[in-house]
């Protein structure tokens, strides 16, 4: 017997690499988007800190933006730096 | 004064008479003037007697004599005469004949009577001239109480015999006339009379013999004698009134039941002018009548007028209860005219033009209310079924009473059956989506060109300024809606049902995804246009979660084009092909979902042949590739698989199967013969799941059950074997339970995330009751895509589970955790 598959239509969710499930500022899921968003993935993009922190985009954008002195990674106060 | 020598004994009367000399000739002339018309005294005479009697104070005496007179008569000869006349021959003679009998007996009570009435309208005369000093009540008033007389001694207990006679001479002029006005009309009012053998259809005699006109002219002389006694109205009305409504019945009941798709209102309207012309000969002849020669004064105006004034109060009698028996009938079968609605709109309307006139809207909505009761709400209708009679009962009685009221109190049943059902919701959503057999109505709803947002259904400002304001019928329901005015539009009231639309966001979800991942082809289209309509009902921020759902189908489609394009690049450079060497790389794409924004998909176990989940992984880290700190989580349950199978002597081309049955017979190629644990083991699935797949590759002939539990390759095809199927074979119990998890078990779910929430407040306030529990849960808890309406039922039950199983506490209505010991 020989079996030829000629198609196979798989299912698959995609999902984050982070370290978390939560984004540490609006704390929605990272697979899920930020408050302001309406899609998550693309639309919605994650960021990572040199820290190692990562967030939504989105929230961590606001949050340096609100910061006036010195921009601090909102989970251990070292210096936000992006990961390259 | 006038009253009381009236009343007094007729005895004292006459022996007053005798005391006075002179006066008991004068009497006797006077008396047998006013009671013999043919009396020889001649009026000279007359008058000096009557002269003489009012001399004597005897003339006011006169009046109550006569009519003592009259009373005495009536009693003693006349009414017993009249009664012998009318019974004598009871049986034998045939219909002809008994109506000349009752007539006849009619015309000698009229000419018993006759003397009497000329004596008192003489004396009348008299009086009003105020002959020699006479004075009294006048014709009029001495006409009226000879009457009541006649009236109160004929009347008072009339034997049956009476009754049934005219009843009997009055149905047979009736279908004389119907017969002749049908006739003269175009035929339309040919009645349900049966023609027995070639008869006249109006009177029913043998051909030769129709005796239709001097039956009319026999009824127009009873008539004018009735009309003559005063005795029309209580001798005809009863009659005519049962004829009437005998007729009226049986003619609706011919015509109209089971009729809806027709008007029947200027029919009937038709008819009853015929009937009335029937009843202007019974009342209104009397202006002919006057001119027979049996009537021996002129007939005054006022019975003309009143006959027509009559006439009209029939009218309205016939109308209104026309109104009635329709309302009553239409009543009875309102679930059937319901059940037919777009087609029995005319019953409809009719029902409404006719409820609008009799006060019957309470029997309506017991009667249909109990209607649905039996006949729809019980376990032998299917839940589609429920809903197409409610749509169809929504659609009718919004037409049948605009205020709504009826619909909402008769459907109240219906609204509380269908929350019963566990399939409502889900066939609502497939009647929306269009996916139900029966009622495509929901479809086109939900695509109407002006849709009800179900938030706007509360505004106060709809529709038409406050002048257009009516207030609710009296047998509104007061509930806390209050006077707002109650929606129409079906799909909100379906919505409604439950009270919220989360569960029907919820329940499209699910049905949308299973249908996505359904799907073979990325074609949309159709639920693009769907999820459109339902956002423009529930609001766009309700229908963000299947937008998503959407987009992914259409980002999953870019991927797996790209990711194709990859790998045929790939493929023709040297990339891993050695890797890769089994049959031509496996042509996988992929349904890319994002977790979040989809309903809960059931998580299953299975491990896929090698070759597959190296694919997989192959897929995965392009994927990887392409978008920067992602991956992918496969299920592997889901999907779809087309392949072929070739056996030696046949083949099995583009079979559809779902992942697992492909796994198993992927093995089935490696090694010919497996038993069911090693299967089990091999897939990872429970041996119960496994046998039941395989159970599909035997009814194809492809594997075989043999002794020991094994299972082998079936190469050469027995004669039993179908050949050479494309069909799609994702089995039937694969199709039913759907792969997202039910409604029951989010449910579940859901219940355990409030117990976390739960026992931590018991844990900081010790102890709680029922209601603050569901407060507290319905302010703490987030509101996400899971259904987090709960009522307090609900949560009461899952408690008293939750005490049940030792986890809680409950003490006069007080729930805390029990002491950890």
């Amino acid at each position: 017997m020989k079996v030829k598959v000629k198609q196979w239509n798989g299912v698959a969710s995609w999902l984050w690499v982070a370290n978390d499930e939560n984004c540490g500022i609006c704390r929605m899921s990272f697979n899920g988007c930020c408050p302001d968003c309406k899609v998550p993935g693309d639309d919605c993009p994650l960021v990572w800190g040199q820290c190692s922190h990562c967030f939504h985009m989105h929230c961590i954008l606001k949050w340096l933006n609100s910061q006036q002195v010195q921009q601090q990674c909102p989970m251990c106060r070292q210096e936000w730096k992006f990961k390259e | 004064m006038e009253e009381e020598l009236m009343e007094s004994d007729p005895v004292e009367i006459s022996s007053s008479a005798q005391f006075l000399g002179g006066s008991p000739a004068a009497w006797a002339t006077v008396s047998a003037a006013l009671v013999d018309p043919g009396s020889s005294a001649s009026e000279q005479c007359v008058s000096e007697s009557l002269a003489v009697l009012c001399t004597s104070g005897l003339g006011r005496h006169l009046g109550s004599w006569l009519l003592n007179t009259l009373q005495m008569r009536l009693a003693t000869a006349v009414a017993p005469e009249f009664w012998a006349g009318l019974e004598q021959p009871e049986n034998e003679v045939e219909e002809r004949d008994r109506a000349r009998v009752l007539l006849v007996a009619f015309h000698t009570l009229l000419e018993k009577l006759e003397p009497f009435i000329g004596g008192l309208e003489m004396l009348g005369r008299w009086q009003e001239e105020g002959r020699c000093g006479l004075s009294g009540p006048g014709t009029h008033a001495l006409r009226d109480r000879a009457f009541t007389i006649i009236r109160a001694r004929l009347l008072f207990s009339p034997p049956a015999a009476l009754q049934r006679r005219v009843l009997e001479f009055y149905s047979r002029t009736f279908s004389v006339h119907m017969s002749q006005e049908g006739q003269a009309g175009d035929g339309g009012a040919e009645d349900g009379e049966p023609d027995d053998g070639g008869g006249c259809p109006g009177c029913a005699g043998p051909a030769g013999r129709c005796w239709c006109q001097e039956a009319l002219g026999q009824l127009q002389e009873l008539s004018g004698i009735l009309c003559r006694l005063q005795l029309l109205e209580q001798v005809s009305s009863e009659a005519v009134t049962s004829i009437m409504h005998k007729l009226l019945e049986q003619r609706m009941e011919q015509h109209c039941r089971g009729e809806y798709e027709r008007s029947f209102l200027l029919d009937f309207q038709e008819w009853l002018e015929l009937v009335l012309g029937w009843l202007a000969r019974v009342f209104a002849s009397t202006e002919e009548g006057a001119g027979t020669p049996r009537a021996t004064t002129p007939a005054r105006g006022a019975p003309g007028r009143a006959s027509g004034s009559l006439l009209q109060q029939w009218r309205r009698h016939m109308h209104q209860f026309f109104c009635r028996v329709y309302v009553n009938m239409r009543i009875e079968e309102l679930f059937s005219i319901i059940r037919d609605f777009p087609e029995s709109k005319p019953a409809i309307e009719d029902l409404k033009f006719c409820l609008e006139r009799t006060n019957q809207r309470q029997q309506l909505l017991t009667s249909l209310k109990s209607a649905f009761e039996s006949r729809l709400l019980h376990p032998g209708v299917h839940t589609s079924d429920i809903l197409t009679v409610y749509i169809s009962a929504i659609k009718a009685l919004r037409d049948l009473d605009p205020s709504m009221v009826i619909l909402q109190v008769a459907c109240q049943p219906i609204r509380k059956y269908l929350r019963t059902r566990e399939d409502t919701v889900r066939q609502i959503v497939a009647g929306l989506t269009g996916d139900a057999d029966g009622c495509i109505d929901l479809a086109n709803e939900l695509s109407r060109a002006d849709p009800v947002t179900l938030e706007m259904q509360d505004s106060e400002d709809e529709g038409g300024g406050p002048e257009d304001w009516l207030p609710d019928p009296t047998d509104a329901v007061k509930d806390k809606t209050g006077s707002k005015r109650r929606s129409s539009d079906i799909i909100s009231l379906l919505v409604s049902i439950y009270g919220s639309k989360e569960i029907f966001i919820d329940e499209y979800r699910t049905v949308l995804a299973h249908r996505l991942l359904h799907q073979l082809n990325y074609n949309t289209a159709r639920e693009i246009r769907n999820v459109e309509l339902l956002k423009l009902r529930f609001g766009e921020s309700h229908m963000h979660y299947c937008e998503v759902m959407l987009k992914d189908v259409a980002d999953s489609r870019r991927i797996n084009a790209n990711i194709r394009e990859e790998e045929s690049k790939q493929g023709a450079g040297p990339g891993e092909e050695p890797q890769t060497p089994p049959p031509p790389p496996l042509a996988l794409s992929a349904m890319i979902f994002s977790s979040e924004f989809w309903p809960q998909l059931k998580e299953e176990k299975l491990e896929l042949p090698p070759v597959v989940s190296q694919a997989m992984e192959a897929y995965t880290h392009r994927y990887e590739k392409l978008k920067a700190m992602r991956t992918l989580s496969w299920k592997p349950h889901l999907g779809s698989v087309t392949m072929d199978v070739e056996l030696e002597d046949r083949v099995l081309t583009d079979l559809t199967v779902s992942p697992i049955h492909a796994a198993i017979i992927l093995h089935f190629q490696d090694k010919s013969s497996w038993s069911l644990e090693e299967l089990s083991a091999k897939l990872g699935v429970s041996k119960e799941t496994v046998h039941r797949k395989l159970a599909l590759w035997q009814q194809q002939g492809v594997l075989r059950e043999e002794a020991g539990g094994q299972y082998s390759v079936l190469e050469t095809g027995s004669s039993r074997e179908r050949l050479e199927r494309s069909v799609l074979l994702l089995d039937s119990d694969e199709e039913g339970d759907s792969n997202t998890t039910t409604q029951l078990e989010q449910r579940e779910e859901k219940l355990q995330l409030f117990w976390a929430y739960i026992q931590a407040m018991l844990t900081n306030l010790e102890s709680m009751t029922l209601d603050r529990i569901h407060s507290m849960l319905r302010m703490f808890v987030a509101t996400g895509p899971v259904v987090t309406e709960m009522d307090v039922n609900e949560l009461e039950a899952f408690l008293q589970r939750k005490v049940r199983e030792h986890q809680l506490m409950v003490s006069a209505g007080v729930y805390r955790l029990p002491k950890a010991n």
